[in-house]
C-alpha cells in the first residue's frame, strides 16, 4: 500500500500510544474513557440524573441508585451554613465533588460509573455519609466475549509468526543482493514479499516504516527517499544490476527487524481485524489487479495470494462469532472467498515465474484481469460487512 | 435516429432549488466523515464523528418545466406498466447492462431482484437505499450522493436480455417469444464489450447525479450475482414522448423525435409499444421490448457539411425542424412532392426511410439521449453521438426499420452503430409484487 501520507483505515477509530506499546482501539471500545461520542453511543447515550440536597442533617442522594454508565449529580444547598460540599467516594477515594455551595447555591458534576457501591460524603453534616448503588454491568464490550478475545489472540499470534518469517526471508533476500547474485535475488524476492503482503494492515501502523519498506517510486518525495523492497525490485528487474544496492539492503533488513520488535506490542480488536481484512482485499483490487505494486518484477499474483491469505486469516478467526451473529453473511463470505481463491488458482504454476508459484502477471490478459477483479470485488463487499456484525 | 422539429432551441430552464422537505419517513443517512488517523495520537483517543451530508437541491434541466416541491417530482413506481417508458422523457439517463457472474444461482438472482425492487422503489421516492442504522463499524447501505437532492422524476426500468433465459436460472420456459439477439444489421460494427447483457437497468431523472446514484447503488447490491458489462450516461433527451414537451435536438443539431409516438396516447401505445395478448408468456404482457443502440456520430465531418446537404440528409430544415415540403415542424412530410424532376425530400433522406407511411405503418417509441465519451485516443476527435433507446411490441419493428436505414440512409456517412442491446422490459408491478416473483412466477 502507500506509505505514511495515506489515510489509514486500519486506524479509523482511535489510536493511543502508551508506554507499553500500541493499542488499537476499535470504535465504541474502552468504556473507562467514557469521553468519545462513540462510547456514549455504545452505552445507549443515556445519562442518569441524581439529586443531592445538602442540609445540616445530611446529603442523601435521590434516587439512591443508578444503572452503570453516565451519572449526573445535581447538588443543591437549601439552607445549611454548616455543610457546603458533597462528593462521591469509592471506598474513601474521591471521584467527583461540588464544593463551596453556600445556602441557595447549586451545581453539578458528572461521572462515568461502573457497577458497585459508592458513598455520597458531605463533611459537617450529622449523617455525613449516604450510600449510593450502581447496578448492572457496563455495556458489554468484545472483551466480555471469550470467543472474540481468543480470536484477537489467535490473530496476533499469526501476525507475529508471519513477521518472524518476514525477517528470515528478508535476510536471505538481502544477503543475495549484497553478494551480487542477481538470479538468486530474483527468486528470493517473492519469498519475502508474501509475508509482508499478508500482514500489511498491521505493518501500516508504522507509517514511516511501511513507507521505507514498501514505498513505490512515485511515493518518494526525492529519489533518495525511494528505498525498500520496490527499490531493489527496480534494480533487479529494470536496471538488471545490483551495483550500489548494499546500503539499501542493509536498511531494509534493519527496518524489517524493527517491525519485528514493534509488532508484538500491538493489541488487536475484532472490528479492527475485520476492517483490516477489507483493506487487504481492497489492496488486491487497487494495486495487484492493476499490476501497480510489482511493476518491475510482475509477481503481482504472489502479492495477491499474500493479501488474500491475510484477509482470510482475519476472517477465519472471527468466523465462529460471525456464524453465530449472522450465519447468512458467514456463508456468503466463505463462498466468495472460495470463488476468489479458485479464480486465482487458475494462474498457479510450479515452480512458476521467478519461483513465485504463479505465472508472469504480464501474461494475464485484460479480460482475465477483469474477471479476477469482479470476484475480488464481490468478496470485498461481503468482508466489509463483518465488522458491523461482530462489534 | 430521428425525425425532427420546432422552431427554437430545446427548452432548457434551470429548475428552482428543490430541496426535499424534512420528513420523518426520509431517514437522512449518517456517513462516516473522513477520519484522518494516519498518525497515532499520544494519549488521546480520536473520536469519529458521523457527518450528515445535506446537499442543496440540484438543478437539472426540467424538460417538462415542472420544478417545485419534491412531492411533485415523484413518478409512481408501481403501475400497470413500468415507469420510464410512457413517462415524459426526463433530461438525463444512466443506463447499465449487467451479466450474471459465473456460479450465480437462481436463488441468488431471485434474492437480488427482491432487494432491487425495494431499493429502486425507495430511490424513486427520493429516499436512500433501505437499511442504514448509522453504525460506525459498517459501510453505509446507501452511497450517499443523492442526500438532499429532490427525487427528480427518477424512474428505474428493468429489462431482461435473451441470455438470461438460457439454462442457468431455469428460465428457459419463460422466455418471451420474440426475445432473441438482434440479427446482424447492415453496416453494424458492434463492440461486443459494449453490447448485449443478461439484464439492464435504465435510470432516468432530471438530475444526472440522481440517475447515476440509482445505477451505482443497484450495482453495489448486485455484487456476487451480477457484474456490470457496460454503462452509458446520457444527457439531453433526444425525443419527446409527450405533447407537452418541446422537441429537443440531437448532437447533429436537428430536432429529433418530431413524429414520435405520444406516450399518453393509449391506443397508439397498445398498438405499437406494449406487449399484448399475442404473447404466449402471460407474465410479459403489458411489458415492452427495449432496443438500445449506441450510435457514434462523426461530429467534425458533419459540422463541415454544407447546410443544404445536412437538410437533404434529414429531409428537414435545420432551424425550424419543418419537413423540406412544409413550413412548420408539425407539418406532415409530403414524400411525393418533386421539384425539377427530383424528390424534394430526397430518396435517401432519413425521415423518408424512417416514416411509418413508407414502412407499412411501422412505429416505435423512441426515448434516446445524447452521450459523449470524451476524445478519441486515435484521432483526437470528439467521441459522442446518440444513445438510442426505443420501446416496441416486438424487436422485429426495429429490425425492419434498421434494415432499410442501415442500407440506404444518407446519414450513414456520418454515423456508426457501435453498440447494441435487446431486452424485455416486464410489465409494471402490482402492490406487494416484486421483480423476482414476477420473473420466476
Amino acid at each position: 500500500m502507500n506509505p505514511a501520507a495515506t489515510h489509514r483505515r486500519v486506524l479509523a477509530c482511535a489510536a493511543t500510544v502508551i508506554a507499553a506499546g500500541m493499542l488499537l482501539t476499535a470504535c465504541g471500545g474502552d468504556k473507562d474513557k467514557g469521553a468519545s461520542g462513540t462510547d456514549a453511543k455504545a452505552a445507549g447515550a443515556k445519562t442518569s440524573k441524581v439529586t443531592i440536597t445538602i442540609t445540616d442533617k445530611g446529603c442523601a442522594p435521590s434516587p439512591a441508585k443508578a444503572p452503570a454508565g453516565t451519572v449526573k449529580f445535581s447538588v443543591a444547598n437549601k439552607n445549611s451554613a454548616k455543610v457546603t460540599e458533597a462528593e462521591l467516594q469509592d471506598g474513601g477515594k474521591m471521584l467527583g465533588e461540588k464544593e463551596n455551595l453556600t445556602p441557595g447555591l447549586s451545581g453539578d458534576f458528572t461521572l462515568n460509573l461502573d457497577k458497585g457501591t459508592y458513598s455520597v460524603y458531605c463533611p459537617g453534616a450529622s449523617a455525613d455519609r449516604a450510600a449510593f448503588t450502581v447496578t448492572g454491568a457496563v455495556v458489554k464490550t468484545w472483551k466480555d466475549d471469550p470467543q472474540l478475545v481468543a480470536a484477537t489472540e489467535q490473530y496476533g499470534t499469526w501476525i507475529d509468526g508471519e513477521v518472524k518469517q518476514l525477517v528470515t526471508t528478508t535476510a536471505a533476500f538481502t544477503a543475495a543482493v549484497k553478494a551480487g547474485k542477481l538470479d538468486d535475488a530474483k527468486t528470493l524476492y517473492g519469498k519475502a514479499r508474501i509475508h509482508y503482503e499478508r500482514i500489511e494492515p498491521t505493518a501500516e501502523i508504522w507509517g514511516d516504516l511501511d513507507g521505507r519498506i514498501d514505498g513505490r517510486a512515485d511515493d518518494a518525495a526525492t529519489p533518495a527517499d525511494f528505498t525498500g523492497f520496490h527499490r531493489l525490485e527496480q534494480a533487479i528487474w529494470q536496471k538488471k544490476s545490483l551495483a550500489g544496492t548494499a546500503k539499501l539492503a542493509d536498511q531494509l533488513n534493519a527496518d524489517v527487524k524493527s517491525l519485528d520488535d514493534q509488532v508484538p506490542t500491538v493489541e488487536y480488536q475484532p472490528a479492527v481485524i475485520a476492517n483490516g481484512a477489507t483493506d487487504l482485499v481492497n489492496e488486491i483490487q487497487s494495486s495487484k489487479i492493476t499490476g501497480e505494486e510489482e511493476r518491475y518484477s510482475h509477481i503481482d499474483l504472489l502479492d495477491f495470494d499474500g493479501n488474500l491469505a491475510g484477509a482470510n486469516e482475519a476472517v477465519d478467526v472471527l468466523m465462529p462469532t460471525l456464524k453465530k451473529k449472522d450465519p447468512a453473511l458467514a456463508a456468503e463470505v466463505t463462498q466468495r472467498y472460495q470463488a476468489t481463491a479458485a479464480a486465482l488458482k487458475k494462474y498457479a504454476a510450479t515452480p512458476g515465474y521467478e519461483d513465485s508459484g504463479y505465472v508472469d502477471y504480464q501474461k494475464v490478459t485484460d479480460a482475465q484481469r477483469r474477471t479476477l477483479s469482479q470476484t475480488v470485488d464481490a468478496y470485498a463487499e461481503s468482508v466489509s460487512k463483518i465488522a458491523g456484525k461482530i462489534a | 435516429m430521428t425525425d425532427s422539429t420546432p422552431d427554437s432551441a430545446p427548452d432548457i430552464t434551470p429548475e428552482p432549488d428543490a430541496r426535499r422537505p424534512e420528513q420523518a419517513a426520509v431517514s437522512r443517512r449518517r456517513l462516516l466523515g473522513a477520519v484522518g488517523a494516519g498518525a497515532a495520537v499520544a494519549g488521546a483517543a480520536v473520536g469519529v464523528g458521523g457527518t450528515v451530508l445535506a446537499g442543496g437541491g440540484s438543478s437539472g434541466s426540467g424538460g417538462d418545466g415542472s420544478g417545485g416541491a419534491a412531492g411533485s417530482q415523484v413518478v409512481a413506481f408501481r403501475d400497470g406498466h413500468q415507469a420510464g417508458i410512457a413517462t415524459p422523457s426526463q433530461d438525463r439517463l444512466c443506463f447499465a447492462a449487467f451479466d450474471a457472474v459465473p456460479g450465480a444461482t437462481r436463488a441468488d438472482l431471485a434474492d437480488l431482484l427482491k432487494t432491487w425492487t425495494a431499493a429502486a422503489e425507495a430511490m424513486t421516492l427520493g429516499r436512500p437505499v433501505p437499511g442504514d442504522a448509522g453504525d460506525l463499524n459498517t459501510p453505509p447501505d446507501d452511497t450517499g450522493e443523492a442526500v438532499g437532492l429532490a427525487p427528480g422524476h427518477l424512474t428505474v426500468t428493468i429489462g431482461y436480455g435473451p441470455s438470461l433465459f438460457d439454462g442457468r436460472f431455469g428460465l428457459a420456459a419463460r422466455r418471451p417469444s420474440a426475445l432473441r439477439t438482434l440479427p446482424r444489421l447492415p453496416r453494424d460494427e458492434l463492440d461486443p464489450a459494449g453490447s448485449g447483457g443478461d439484464l439492464c437497468v435504465q435510470a432516468c431523472a432530471d438530475d444526472p447525479q440522481v440517475a447515476f446514484h440509482a445505477v451505482r447503488n443497484l450495482r453495489r447490491l448486485a455484487f456476487g450475482t451480477l457484474a456490470p458489462r457496460w454503462m452509458e450516461l446520457g444527457f439531453g433527451r433526444t425525443s419527446s414522448t409527450s405533447p407537452q414537451q418541446a422537441t429537443p435536438r440531437n448532437l447533429l443539431g436537428f430536432k429529433d423525435g418530431t413524429r414520435n409516438i405520444d406516450g399518453t396516447d393509449a391506443s397508439m401505445m397498445a398498438e405499437h409499444v406494449w406487449i399484448g395478448d399475442e404473447e404466449p408468456q402471460r407474465w410479459a404482457r403489458g411489458g415492452s421490448y427495449l432496443v438500445s443502440r449506441k450510435i457514434q456520430m462523426r461530429l467534425e465531418q458533419w459540422d463541415r457539411d454544407r447546410l443544404g446537404d445536412q437538410q437533404d440528409v434529414f429531409g428537414r430544415f435545420k432551424s425550424s425542424g419543418a419537413p423540406l415540403t412544409g413550413k412548420t415542424e408539425s407539418d406532415t412530410p409530403d414524400f411525393h412532392a418533386r421539384s425539377g424532376g427530383q424528390y424534394v425530400i430526397p430518396a435517401d433522406a432519413h425521415i423518408r426511410l424512417a416514416a411509418h407511411e413508407n414502412n407499412n405503418g411501422l412505429r416505435i417509441l423512441r426515448r434516446g439521449y445524447s452521450y459523449t465519451d470524451g476524445i478519441d485516443p486515435e484521432t483526437g476527435d470528439l467521441l459522442g453521438g446518440l444513445f438510442f433507446v426505443a420501446f416496441m411490441k416486438s424487436p422485429e419493428q426495429f429490425v425492419t426499420l434498421q434494415r432499410v436505414l442501415g442500407a440506404h440512409d444518407a446519414l450513414n456517412e456520418y454515423i456508426q452503430h457501435v453498440g447494441s442491446g435487446v431486452f424485455v422490459a416486464p410489465p409494471g408491478l402490482a402492490a406487494g409484487q416484486d421483480w423476482s416473483g414476477q420473473l420466476f412466477g
